[in-house]
C-alpha cells in the first residue's frame, strides 16, 4: 500500500509541472506583459517597466541573456517613422518589395536617441542597429560632446571598431590625453561606434555600460558624407545570467508560494485567496451537499420504479432542467423569488439567510445533470447478476436498493463526488457574483474584467494542483474500498 | 428467411432505423434544423449589410419605438374582424378613418401587417428583438461549429496516435490532456480569452481548446481495444502503413463517438459563448444571445419581461434538442458511453 502511494505520488508531479508550464505559456509566452491594459495607455514607459520589473515581465522568457526595455521602444518602421517623424532631416520610406520600411538619416547632422526613462546605474545594454551605409561615414556614441571626436579622427577606416576611453568632463574634446583612472571619479564612460558602409543591410550591436550616473547619459547617431538608413532599432538589456528568466522567476514564486499582487485592488492575491475561500465554501459545500443527497436519493426512486411513468417523468423533468441556462436560473430566481415574492434577501453577505437563495439556484441548475448521472449509475447496477440473486432470494425491494445495489453504486459514485471536490475552491462565478458574496469566483470575475493576470493565474494554478490531489485521493479511495483493484 | 439475409444491418443502418423511429429524436432534429435555418438567414442578413455597408436591421435603433411589447401583446385583437374597428387596439390608423370602407380581407391584411412589426417586441433602443435573436443563433452556431472544428481534429488525431502506438506516444498524450483536463474548465476558458483579447476568437479557442480532452480519452480507449482486432492484424498483415491503419480503418469504426461528442458539446458550447459574452468578454458589438440577457436583465426589474423570454426559450429550445439529439444518438450507436461520459 505504502509503495503505491508513493509512486502515485510521483506520478502526480509530471502533471503538476504539465500545469505549471501550460499556465505559463498561456500567460507569459501568449499573453505578454499585461502592463498597457491594466494601466491604460497614457501611461508613462518609466511605470510600465517598473509594473513589469515587480512581476519578471521584463526578463527572457526562457533563456536568454538580453531583454528588451521600455526605455527605447523598439523601432521596426514597418508602418511610420514612429518617434522619429518629427525629427529634422529624417524621411521615412514604407515597406516595399524585399526592402523593409525604414528612415534615412540626412548627412552631416546628429540625431539625438532619447531615452524614456533613465538606465539601470551601471547595468550593461547594447543597441541593436540593422542599417545601411552606401557612403560617407556614421558614428553611434553612448555619450554627448563627440563631435570633436569624430572629425579628429576622420572616416578612412570604414569598418565600425570601438572607441572606448574614459575621459574627465571638463576636457571632452582631448580624447588621447584622458587617463581610465579619471573616470571611475567622473562615472562617464564613452563609446563611439563607427559604421561600415556597405550597399546591403547589416546588423550590429553595441554595448555599453550605463555609468553610475545615468541621468547625463546622452546618445547620438552622427552622420558624415552619406546618409544613414535605418530599419531597426533596438535597445537591449544584459540580464545578471542566462537564466535570470520569466520561467525561473515564476517557479521560484511558487516555490515561495507567492503568487504576485493583484494589479486591480494592490493586495497580495495569497492574501486575497485567503480571504475569498471562506465565503466560496459557505456557499458551494451546502450547494455540494444537498445536490448529492438529493440528486441520489430521487436516482434511487428512479430505479425503484424504473421503467414506470414516474421513472420517465423524472428523465424528462431532468432534461429540461438541464437545458435551461444557468444565466436564467440566476435571474429569475433572483427577480422572482428574491425581488417580486420577497422571500430571500438579494444581495449581500451578512447572514445564513442571504446564502439560502444562492444555494437553492446551485441545487436546482445542477440537479437535472446530476440526477441523470446517478440514475444511470443505479440502473446500470440493477441489471447486475448479484440483484438477480438477491431478488431470487427474496430480498424486499428497498433491501435491495438500499444494501446491494447504493452501496456497490458507492464506487462510482464516489469517484464523482471526489472529483467534484476540487471545484468546490473556485466557488461559483456568477452564483458570487450576482448575490455579492466576495469569494474566489467573484474575485475571478473582476480579475478578468480586469485582466489582472496574477490572480487568474493564482485561482486556476491552485484549482489545478488540488484537482491532481483529488484524482490520487479518488485511487486511494478505490484502492481502500474495492477489493477488485489490484495495487501494481 | 431471405429478406433477412438481404437486409444487412450494420452499425449505422441500424442506429439511423433506430432514430428515425424514436419520436423525440425526430423532433429534436427538426428543432435543429429550423434553428440552422435561423442561422443561416441571421448569416445571409449580416453579409448583405456588411456588404451594402448599411446598419443592418437588428442594429437599427429607433428612440420613438423604445420598449414596444410584443405584437401580440401590442394588438391583441389584430386577427379578429370586429363590428366596431377603432376602439382602442386597433391595428392601422388609416383603418380609424374610414372604418365603413373596409373589407374583411383588407382588414386581416392591415392585422397581419401590425403582427408582423416588431413581433417579439424591442429592446430599450428600439431595436427588434427578433431579428436579434434570429442573430443570436447565428452566433451561437459559429460557435458550435468552430469549437467543434478546433476540438475534433485535436482530440481525434490525439486519439487515435495515443491508442495505437502506445509507448512514449501514449504516455505523452495522456499527460497532456491529464494536464488539461486537471485545470478548472470554466476559469480555464476565460482565462485563454482573456489572454486572446475581448472578441469571439477568445471564446473559440478557449472554448475549443479545452473540450477535446473528454474526446480525446473516448478515441483513445476505443482505438486501443480495435488495435488487437482481426481486420487491423489483417491490415498490418498486408503491409499497410499505420497512418493508413489508423485513418483508413480503425477511425470509421470508432468514429460513432465523435458524433455522440459533438452533439453533447454542441449546447455546452453554446452555454458557455451566452456565459462569456453575458460577462462581456465574448462578442463585441454584435446581438447575442449572452448580451441580450445582459441587457434584458437590468429591464427585467422594470417589467420589459419579453427580451430576457424570448432569449431564455431561443436558448432552451435549442439546447434541449441538442441533449435529447445526443441521448439517441449515444443510445443508438454506443449505450455503453453513458457512464463514461463524464
Amino acid at each position: 500500500m505504502f509503495r503505491y502511494i508513493t509512486r502515485r505520488i510521483f506520478q502526480m508531479i509530471p502533471t503538476v509541472f504539465g500545469v505549471i508550464v501550460i499556465t505559463f505559456i498561456l500567460f507569459n509566452i501568449v499573453g505578454g506583459s499585461p502592463a498597457a491594459m491594466t494601466l491604460g495607455k497614457n501611461i508613462s514607459p518609466k511605470a510600465l517597466e517598473e509594473f513589469d520589473e515587480q512581476r519578471g515581465f521584463n526578463k527572457p522568457l526562457l533563456l536568454g541573456r538580453w531583454s528588451a526595455t521600455r526605455a527605447y521602444e523598439d523601432a521596426t518602421f514597418a508602418r511610420n517613422a514612429g518617434s522619429w517623424r518629427q525629427v529634422e532631416g529624417v524621411t521615412y520610406t514604407a515597406p516595399q518589395r524585399r526592402e523593409p520600411g525604414h528612415i534615412t538619416l540626412a548627412p552631416g547632422k546628429d540625431y539625438a536617441l532619447p531615452l524614456a526613462f533613465k538606465l539601470k546605474p551601471q547595468a550593461t545594454y547594447q543597441w541593436v542597429l540593422e542599417y545601411r551605409l552606401r557612403s560617407g561615414a556614421a558614428s553611434f556614441t553612448t555619450v554627448d560632446n563627440c563631435q570633436a571626436v569624430l572629425t579628429n579622427r576622420g572616416y578612412t577606416n570604414l569598418l565600425w571598431r570601438p572607441f572606448e576611453r574614459t575621459v574627465p568632463t571638463s576636457q571632452p574634446d582631448d580624447v588621447t590625453g584622458a587617463k581610465p583612472s579619471l573616470a571611475a571619479v567622473v562615472g562617464f564612460e564613452r563609446q563611439i561606434r563607427f559604421l561600415t558602409t556597405n550597399s546591403a543591410w547589416q546588423t550590429v550591436k553595441i554595448p555599453f555600460t550605463a555609468g553610475a550616473d545615468p541621468a547625463t547619459f546622452k546618445m547620438t547617431v552622427h552622420t558624415e558624407g552619406g546618409a544613414l538608413e535605418i530599419c531597426t532599432l533596438k535597445l537591449r538589456r544584459q540580464n545578471a545570467n542566462w537564466f535570470d528568466t520569466q520561467f525561473v522567476f515564476y517557479l521560484s514564486q511558487i516555490a515561495r508560494f507567492d503568487f504576485g499582487k493583484s494589479n486591480f485592488t494592490n493586495q497580495r492575491v495569497s492574501q486575497m485567496l485567503k480571504d475569498g475561500i471562506g465565503p466560496s465554501l459557505c456557499l458551494t459545500v451546502p450547494i455540494f451537499l444537498v445536490e448529492l443527497v438529493v440528486a441520489i436519493s430521487i436516482a434511487l426512486l428512479c430505479a425503484f420504479l424504473r421503467n414506470t411513468f414516474v421513472d420517465r417523468l423524472i428523465v424528462v423533468i431532468a432534461v429540461v432542467l438541464m437545458s435551461v441556462n444557468y444565466l436564467v436560473w440566476i435571474i429569475f430566481g433572483q427577480y422572482v423569488l428574491g425581488y417580486r415574492w420577497g422571500w430571500f434577501p438579494l444581495w449581500g453577505f451578512e447572514s445564513w439567510t442571504f446564502l439560502l437563495l444562492p444555494v437553492l439556484i446551485g441545487v436546482v441548475s445542477g440537479l437535472g445533470e446530476n440526477v441523470r448521472f446517478y440514475r444511470t449509475i443505479m440502473l446500470d447496477e440493477m441489471y447486475r447478476d448479484y440483484v438477480r440473486t438477491a431478488f431470487a432470494k427474496g430480498v424486499s425491494r428497498p433491501g435491495v436498493l438500499f444494501k446491494h445495489v447504493l452501496k456497490n453504486g458507492m464506487i462510482p459514485i464516489s469517484t464523482n463526488v471526489v472529483i467534484a471536490i476540487p471545484f468546490l475552491y473556485t466557488g461559483s462565478l456568477l452564483l458570487e457574483s450576482f448575490f455579492g458574496i466576495p469569494g474566489l469566483g467573484n474575485m475571478g470575475i473582476n480579475a478578468v474584467n480586469y485582466s489582472d493576470v496574477d490572480v487568474i493565474r493564482a485561482i486556476v494554478l491552485i484549482g489545478s494542483i488540488l484537482y491532481v490531489v483529488a484524482n490520487l485521493m479518488t485511487d486511494l479511495c478505490y484502492a481502500l474500498f474495492d477489493p477488485r483493484v489490484r495495487l501494481g | 428467411m431471405n429478406h433477412s439475409i438481404n437486409k444487412s444491418s450494420s452499425l449505422w443502418g441500424d442506429a439511423w432505423r433506430q432514430l428515425r423511429r424514436d419520436r423525440i429524436a425526430v423532433a429534436s432534429f427538426w428543432i435543429i434544423v429550423v434553428y440552422l435555418a435561423m442561422a443561416l438567414y441571421g448569416e445571409g442578413v449580416f453579409w448583405y449589410f456588411h456588404w451594402k455597408d448599411m446598419a443592418p436591421p437588428y442594429q437599427q435603433t429607433n428612440l420613438r419605438e423604445e420598449y414596444l411589447a410584443p405584437s401580440v401583446f401590442r394588438h391583441p385583437f389584430a386577427m379578429i374582424p370586429r363590428a366596431d374597428p377603432g376602439v382602442v387596439g386597433s391595428p392601422a390608423v388609416e383603418q380609424r378613418d374610414q372604418p365603413a370602407a373596409k373589407s374583411v380581407a383588407t382588414r386581416f391584411r392591415a392585422g397581419l401587417r401590425a403582427l408582423a412589426h416588431h413581433p417579439l417586441g424591442t429592446d430599450n433602443l428600439g431595436r427588434d428583438v427578433f431579428q436579434r435573436t434570429v442573430q443570436g443563433a447565428r452566433i451561437a452556431f459559429q460557435v458550435g461549429i468552430i469549437t467543434a472544428c478546433i476540438a475534433i481534429p485535436i482530440g481525434v488525431i490525439l486519439g487515435c496516435l495515443a491508442g495505437y502506438f502506445g509507448g512514449k506516444t501514449d504516455d505523452f498524450i495522456v499527460w497532456l490532456y491529464s494536464t488539461f483536463s486537471s485545470i478548472p474548465g470554466l476559469l480555464f476558458i476565460l482565462a485563454i480569452a482573456m489572454v486572446v483579447g475581448k472578441g469571439l476568437l477568445g471564446v473559440y479557442l478557449g472554448i475549443g481548446l479545452t473540450t477535446w480532452v473528454n474526446l480525446c480519452r473516448l478515441i483513445r480507449g476505443e482505438v486501443m481495444k480495435h488495435k488487437t482486432r482481426t481486420y487491423v492484424q489483417a491490415a498490418h498483415v498486408l503491409g499497410l502503413g499505420p497512418l493508413r491503419i489508423m485513418f483508413r480503418h480503425i477511425l470509421p469504426n470508432v468514429f460513432h463517438i465523435v458524433i455522440i461528442t459533438f452533439s453533447l458539446r454542441f449546447p455546452a458550447a453554446i452555454s458557455t459563448e451566452v456565459f462569456m459574452s453575458f460577462l462581456g468578454i465574448g462578442v463585441q458589438g454584435e446581438p447575442s444571445w449572452g448580451i441580450m440577457i445582459s441587457n434584458a436583465r437590468l429591464r427585467l426589474w422594470q417589467g420589459v419581461w419579453w427580451e430576457m423570454t424570448f432569449v431564455t426559450a431561443a436558448i432552451f429550445f435549442i439546447v434541449l434538442a441538442f441533449n435529447l439529439l445526443g441521448d439517441a444518438l449515444r443510445d443508438a450507436l454506443d449505450p455503453r458511453l453513458r457512464t463514461s461520459e463524464r
